[in-house]
């Protein structure tokens, strides 16, 4: 019985054929693998930023796209992924591409980052500032510009310009010709990271005589960067400098250190701390751990704490305090120091002090001496900015190329001069430099540390404890100093002060797609054509009679044969 | 693109084939079991073909993108077999001349098409990206549909005894031109440098000047002139 029911739903489908074909053809479109990945163009795209910082979320929580293209000045942007370029992009643009509902944003930058006009890049520098400073559930992509995103972008824009044609027919004709897009990044939503561990990476020269009693110096910078992109976030200058500085320090003291008679009675400790762009992070913790425990002694007798931040892209030098240090403190002293340092250099460096109290309001701490001053330790930055509101400390701009190698090697030099009259009490000692021969800057190897710190993009979220990046560093640190040391944390489970997220790059697809209306164009195209055979295979005779003509005209001979 | 346009390669490369059975005759002589087993035959011959290439001619490790005419050529020169089959396919055959060759070039051509086409058109028309080489696709088969039933005529009319004596030198020319068609195709791209829908063109044109002549030499054969049906 259950072969003749089989067979009395064959005879159904035989007798039947609109009915047959509306049974198969679901199955057909079911059964159907997945649309493959063939795609004509794959470039590389950089996903915005996407962190929480105390308790609030910044950046764009989404990162799957797959929607058609349009260009920015389109009418209908709902559900659709805008392609524009940098220039176009302004924030009133970004809000009124929120309220249509658009469904993400690819922002193509312009080719080479270094020659942007400075109006150019100060709109980059605010639109970075305005897209971190709140949250969004618009994917924001940033790829810099090929060839072949050109031409995209140039086919998009030319094809959008069928919504103003003057009649429905044209309208109907241009897209039907018009090249479509669809933009596809796929792969897996991007998740926070809760177990991701910041790295700070430590290191000491002990001073002349019994270590406990002398004073310490502690040296610090941190190494990460930022930007609107993280995959962007190379920066040279905040805070490649500053990790310059400071390797190109431990290098020239532990030479100092090592030879009995330049042994000076200070402790120096090297701190390069993680999370810098994240409210110093690494600072922060790294303070409290050094304050609490009853063991460690690092922090009990400290001179003063130098951070360095941003020495590259400047030629002037600015040491920035929370409060002035009187004169005859140690402070005072390196103020002095520094000032004649800066003199002493050949052009003499502009130098000045810069005070600034610190906002416990702001949400964000200013400079990376404020960690420490708010522990009551004398703390103060080094750095060329003469402002920390400065963009350029949080930008995709800050590139190799903003970082002068003459600049940075006289600013460490400075730094190094005003330090070691500090340590081996100089100050009245006038006018001379320490620093040559055997024991002078090298220019060389600072630029290569340079190309070494900017050859890959260093966000925090992308430099795990385990990155080669922080390995490379702890070595060179442990070459010159003793005692070096990694101290990785992890955000409080409860009530985390920050969570990253994964996804920085992604690979976006760009299909050639073509609107339903041409498939309708198509298949009446195909229809007529089958139509003219079927005319002609039924009429074929006509042919046949046609070559006998001509044969029985041009050869007769044929027939007799 | 979408399922649509598959269906619409899909006609374009397919509905041809049934036209041309359904209005050759094939249909009232109810072939269709002849036209599938001359479809064995061609897998058959592909099998046989595929072992002589594997163990004849090795891989020859001409540059990517150059072109490797003397490989090229010896690869055509196997294509050979496929007149052979053709001609065994036939040979087996009873039934008028007409119907015969017609039987051998469709069930060729179609086991072609449903072993080279299908797969490519199923995964690549249905992907999201568009693109003409699809459409391309099945206007070919259309091109190859006639270049097989012409080359199974010539085929038969070699096979002739009343063919004129004069004619057997053109015909033997004209199976080395269907014989050597890729290499000739290879060596137009890379000469003459045609776009994709000019080489079509050119295929196309080439192909039915070749079955043009066939067919003359077809009506030219007396018994064809004596009973035909038209």
């Amino acid at each position: 019985m259950w072969f003749s029911e089989a067979g009395e739903i064959v005879e159904m489908f035989r007798s039947s054929f609109p009915l047959s074909f509306l049974f198969f053809v679901p199955i057909i479109i079911l059964i159907s693998p997945v649309s493959p990945v063939y795609a004509a163009q794959e470039f590389n795209v950089y996903r915005m930023q996407q962190f929480d910082l105390q308790g609030s979320s910044y950046g764009c929580k989404n990162s799957l796209v797959n929607m058609e293209a349009r260009p920015i000045d389109a009418k209908m942007l709902t559900r659709r992924c805008v392609v524009a370029r940098l220039r176009d992009v302004t924030m009133p643009k970004f809000r009124d591409l929120l309220t249509q509902n658009a469904g993400a944003l690819l922002v193509i930058l312009p080719e080479n980052l270094s020659d942007l006009s400075s109006e150019e890049r100060e709109h980059l520098q605010s639109l970075e500032r305005d897209l971190m400073a709140e949250e969004t559930t618009l994917p924001v992509y940033f790829a810099p510009e090929t060839p072949e995103l050109q031409e995209i972008y140039e086919d998009l824009v030319h094809g959008a310009s069928g919504d103003t044609a003057a009649t429905a027919w044209e309208a109907l004709l241009s897209s039907a010709t018009a090249n479509g897009f669809q933009m596809v990044v796929s792969g897996a939503q991007s998740k926070a990271l809760p177990e991701f561990q910041i790295t700070n990476i430590q290191g000491r020269l002990s001073g002349h005589g019994i270590e406990e009693q002398l004073p310490t110096i502690v040296i610090t910078a941190h190494y990460d960067a930022t930007g609107v992109a993280p995959g962007l976030a190379f920066g040279a200058d905040s805070n490649g400098s500053g990790v310059v500085a400071l390797l190109e320090l431990a290098r020239l003291f532990s030479k100092l250190y090592t030879n009995s008679r330049t042994h000076a009675k200070y402790n120096l400790v090297f701190l390069l701390s993680g999370g810098g762009k994240f409210n110093y992070q690494g600072t922060k913790r790294w303070i409290e751990e050094n304050m609490e425990s009853t063991d460690s002694n690092l922090l009990s007798d400290v001179a003063y704490v130098l951070c360095l931040d941003s020495l590259g892209a400047g030629s002037s030098l600015h040491l920035h305090v929370s409060k002035p240090p009187r004169e005859d403190s140690d402070g005072g002293i390196l103020l002095k120091n520094l000032e004649t340092a800066a003199k002493s250099q050949n052009p003499p460096v502009e130098f000045s002090l810069q005070h600034k109290k610190i906002n416990l309001a702001d949400e964000m701490l200013a400079w990376e001496h404020e960690r420490f001053s708010i522990k009551r330790l004398l703390a103060f930055t080094v750095s060329h900015l003469s402002s920390p509101k400065s963009l350029d400390r949080t930008t995709i701009l800050d590139t190799r190329d903003r970082v002068k190698p003459e600049w940075l090697s006289t600013n460490i030099r400075v730094v190094a001069e005003a330090l070691a009259r500090h340590i081996y009490n100089l100050t009245s000692q006038g006018d001379f430099t320490l620093f040559t021969d055997a024991v002078a800057t090298q220019e060389e190897a600072e630029t290569a540390w340079l190309e070494f710190l900017t050859a890959q993009p260093r966000a925090t979220q992308l430099l795990p404890p385990e990155s080669l990046f922080l390995s490379m560093l702890e070595t060179t640190l442990s070459r010159y100093l003793k005692d070096v040391r990694r101290h990785t944390f992890k955000a409080d489970k409860r009530d985390p002060e920050f969570v990253f997220y994964t996804g920085a790059v992604y690979p976006m697809n760009a299909f050639n797609v073509k609107p339903a209306v041409f498939d309708l164009f198509l298949a009446a195209g195909i229809a007529a054509y089958l139509a003219v055979l079927y005319l002609a295979a039924t009429n074929f005779h006509l042919v046949y009679s046609g070559l006998r003509k001509v044969m029985a005209s041009s050869s007769p001979k044929v027939k007799s044969n | 693109m979408t399922f649509f346009h598959f269906g619409n390669c899909v006609a374009l490369s397919y509905v041809p084939y049934v036209i041309v059975y359904k209005c050759s005759g094939l249909a009232e002589y109810s072939a269709f079991w002849k036209c599938v087993q001359a479809g064995g035959a061609y897998l058959f011959t592909q099998l046989c073909k595929m072992l002589l290439l594997a163990t004849f001619f090795p891989e020859s490790a001409a540059a990517a993108g150059g072109l490797d005419v003397t490989g090229e050529f010896l690869k055509c020169t196997v294509d050979l077999a496929d007149l052979l089959g053709l001609h065994i396919v036939m040979s087996k055959f009873a039934g008028k001349g007409q119907l015969k060759f017609m039987i051998a070039g469709m069930g060729w051509a179609t086991a072609e098409l449903v072993m080279t086409r299908v797969v490519p058109l199923w995964v690549g028309a249905r992907g999201v990206e568009f693109d003409w080489k699809y459409i391309q696709m099945s206007l070919d088969s259309n091109v190859s549909l006639i270049h097989h039933i012409s080359t199974a005529m010539l085929v038969w009319l070699y096979g002739r005894s009343d063919l004129q004596k004069s004619l057997v030198p053109v015909v033997l020319l004209l199976l080395g031109l269907a014989c050597y068609r890729p290499l000739i195709v290879e060596i137009l791209i890379h000469a003459v440098g045609l776009g994709s829908w000019m080489l079509l063109m050119a295929k196309a044109a080439f192909t039915s000047c070749v079955a043009m002549v066939a067919l003359q030499m077809y009506l030219g054969i007396p018994s064809q002139l004596v009973n035909s049906h038209y």
